[in-house]
């Protein structure tokens, strides 16, 4: 058996080309069950998400070639686009380079910001969907349960997802670097836009239990405040305020500075100068960068963040080298696995044990059959050897079967069908 | 003694060694293997300081190389005690190469004094004593460190230039309650030592208070920790100031452990 995975990704296709492949959770139970016939495509697998579609099949090793073509048009098909048009960009990987395909994509080492975590979440849906639709046989189920364990490795052996990558998520890394546990900090957004917003939720997801709303119209701050059950206060009574907050998220749309060096250093001396963190996603900026200057106050602006990001972006990077090795590793062993479970290799050693002792038979009987011409000599063989093959055919068809799908209808007590 | 000593270096050193690596490389499995040699360390030293006891027949903390060696003791105990309260695994990658080098010093140091232990391990007061100091000893060197890695962090998140180190350094506020805390153990343990030594002392020789170097310099770490612990007990947040206190006090700790040798008084023994 042989393991086969097309497909297309970010690097290889533009969007356009990606939303026509896109599989729906429908289209892809469909898809499975018209791809995977059992017989040239034997187990199959989609993987679809915004930045790639990908096909995973088990096949005969013989029939590679042509079950490439078949999932190749399936794709062609699928997506309503010209036979071949996507030649240039489909990738395609077999046997060892398909399982370290498989795995880096899984432990997010392939994907467009390395260590995201969604990627693996999606994988495993794509996997469930598969088993729903009956096309993950013997060969996937270990392959993808293979893949689960890697990316949990790679999770927690390296730091390739440790550090946070987007502008929303900063707010929870500092404010982690400066407070032992978020929970019991109070969060204030000053502006209400949709990054605040976004960082603010990251911040209840860590743990912090009360989020501040202070918005120029109260509207929408009341409107944002329901969904965290956060309360309202209108900037007018802002210094009011101002004291209670661990954490400070600023991006209202004024032109000049909201927050001075006087106002935070009056907040701070009420807060008895317990450690703030400032954030100001805000272009022009809202908070004065002298502010930095005030003890205790930690201040970001979108640069400091910006460079911050680039910063773990390397350190992931740094992690993603080791993960590399972890694939590597696993790919080895998995291979291995997969060469015990093959059992192509035993069923022809089988036939060919079978033919020698035929043969065997024939040089030791021979003498009796006294002179033949060269005609009736081969006769003999090529009847000893189609009646040897008729007769294992079934038996070893049987057991190729048996062995290369947990099928129930292989019956314990009669597994090479002798009795039908 | 000395191959058990040999063999608690060992583990230290491994300990010490792998806790870098997880401080560098931030993998568990390093930690893990950190803080079982640690804990195996552990056994076997406290198992080498009952042996010294048992066999040299007086409380192993009497000459320098057994202070060392005690030291190195007391400190594994207390950094043990963080881990499990405060879980800052960054600390063993400061702390177990300082042990290794104090276990390292005691093992190859010799005892080459003309005191005679004897009479002061005849009261039970004097190790109580000794011992009190040097655990005193241990909780300020924690403070030190984690005021290093507060002021360390501070600069980080103030100038925002973040380093490798950032990544990998504990929350301010842990170290900031590690530091204020462990402080304040620190300076109950020098309160009870110095009380100790002025009743060993005035029981001995008649004197409560003799004016030896190391008295003056212990007193002086006294008032400075107490100066420490009722700024930091204020309500106010106090981070950089304390911190740097924290480090000042240590400076003293080790001038009064070590250095006041150099200007002698009855107080040199080992």
């Amino acid at each position: 058996m042989s393991i086969l995975l097309i497909g297309v990704n970010h690097k290889t296709a533009p969007v356009e080309i990606r939303e026509r492949l896109a599989f729906n959770d429908e289209a892809c139970a469909n898809g499975l069950r018209e791809l995977v016939d059992g017989v040239v495509v034997r187990e199959g697998l989609i993987v679809s998400t915004c930045n790639r579609v990908e096909i995973l099949g088990a096949t005969a090793t013989d029939q590679l070639e042509f079950s490439a073509g078949r999932v190749a048009e399936f794709l062609d098909t699928s997506g309503r686009l010209p036979a071949g048009f996507l030649e240039k960009h489909l990738y395609r990987h077999t046997d060892e380079q398909a399982v370290r395909h498989l795995f880096r994509v899984a432990s997010s080492l392939d994907s467009m910001v390395v260590g995201e975590p969604q990627v693996l979440g999606q994988v495993r849906h794509a996997y469930s969907l598969a088993v729903e639709a009956g096309t993950a046989g013997r060969i996937l189920n270990r392959l993808v349960h293979h893949t689960f364990r890697v990316a949990k490795r790679v999770r927690n052996e390296t730091g390739i997802a440790a550090s946070a990558v987007s502008i929303s998520y900063m707010a929870v890394e500092l404010g982690k670097k400066i407070f032992d546990s978020l929970k019991g900090c109070t969060v204030m957004l000053i502006g209400a836009g949709e990054m605040a917003e976004l960082s603010a939720r990251h911040l209840v997801n860590a743990g912090v239990s009360r989020v501040v709303i202070a918005n120029r119209t109260e509207e929408t701050a009341r409107q944002i405040a329901e969904d965290f059950g956060a309360t309202t206060v209108s900037l007018d009574q802002l210094d009011q305020f101002l004291s209670e907050p661990d954490v400070i998220i600023c991006s209202t749309g004024a032109p000049d500075y909201v927050l001075t060096e006087e106002r935070v250093r009056k907040a701070l001396e009420r807060r008895r100068n317990r450690p703030t963190c400032f954030i100001d996603i805000s272009v022009p900026r809202n908070i004065d960068p002298a502010v930095s200057k005030v003890p205790n106050v930690f201040l970001f602006d979108i640069d400091d963040l910006e460079s911050v990001i680039s910063s773990n972006i390397r350190e992931r990077e740094r992690e993603a080298e080791r993960a590399e090795l972890i694939v590597q590793s696993e790919v080895m062993q998995f291979q291995q696995k997969l060469r015990l479970m093959d059992v192509g290799p035993s069923i022809g050693a089988l036939r060919q044990n079978m033919q020698e002792v035929a043969r065997a038979e024939l040089t030791r009987q021979r003498k009796r059959l006294g002179p033949l011409t060269k005609e009736q000599e081969e006769a003999i063989e090529s009847l000893l050897m189609s009646t040897v093959n008729k007769i294992s055919h079934p038996i070893l068809n049987q057991m190729r079967r048996f062995y290369e799908s947990n099928d129930a209808d292989v019956d314990p007590k009669d597994p090479f069908g002798l009795e039908e | 003694m000395r191959s058990l000593l040999l063999a608690v270096l060992a583990a230290y050193l491994i300990a010490a060694i792998h806790s870098i690596l997880a401080f560098v490389n931030k993998r568990r499995s390093l930690q893990r293997v950190a803080e079982w040699s640690t804990a195996a360390g552990f056994v076997l030293h406290t198992g080498a300081l009952i042996a010294d006891w048992v066999i040299d027949g007086h409380y192993p903390l009497f000459f320098l190389r057994e202070t060392l060696s005690f030291l190195a003791w007391a400190l594994v105990a207390i950094y043990s005690l963080v881990l499990y309260r405060y879980r800052t695994q960054a600390l063993g990658a400061f702390v177990m190469p300082l042990i290794s080098v104090l276990t390292f010093v005691a093992l190859i140091m010799g005892t080459n004094s003309l005191n005679d232990p004897t009479p002061f391990s005849a009261t039970w007061l004097f190790p109580i004593h000794t011992t009190l100091f040097i655990f005193a000893y241990a909780f300020f060197f924690i403070v030190f460190v984690a005021s290093v890695m507060y002021l360390l962090q501070e600069r980080e998140l103030k100038l925002k230039t973040f380093s490798a180190i950032f990544h990998r350094l504990p929350p301010l506020t842990t170290v900031n309650d590690l530091a204020t805390s462990f402080a304040s153990l620190g300076l109950t343990l020098l309160t009870l030592g110095i009380a100790t030594g002025m009743i060993w002392s005035s029981t001995h020789y008649g004197h409560v208070w003799r004016n030896d170097p190391k008295e003056i310099f212990a007193l002086l770490t006294w008032l400075l920790y107490f100066v420490l612990i009722i700024y930091r007990s204020s309500t106010t947040w106090r981070g950089r100031n304390a911190a740097w206190l924290g480090v000042v006090g240590f400076g003293l700790v080790l001038f009064t452990y070590l250095g006041t040798r150099l200007l002698g008084g009855y107080h040199v023994f080992g």
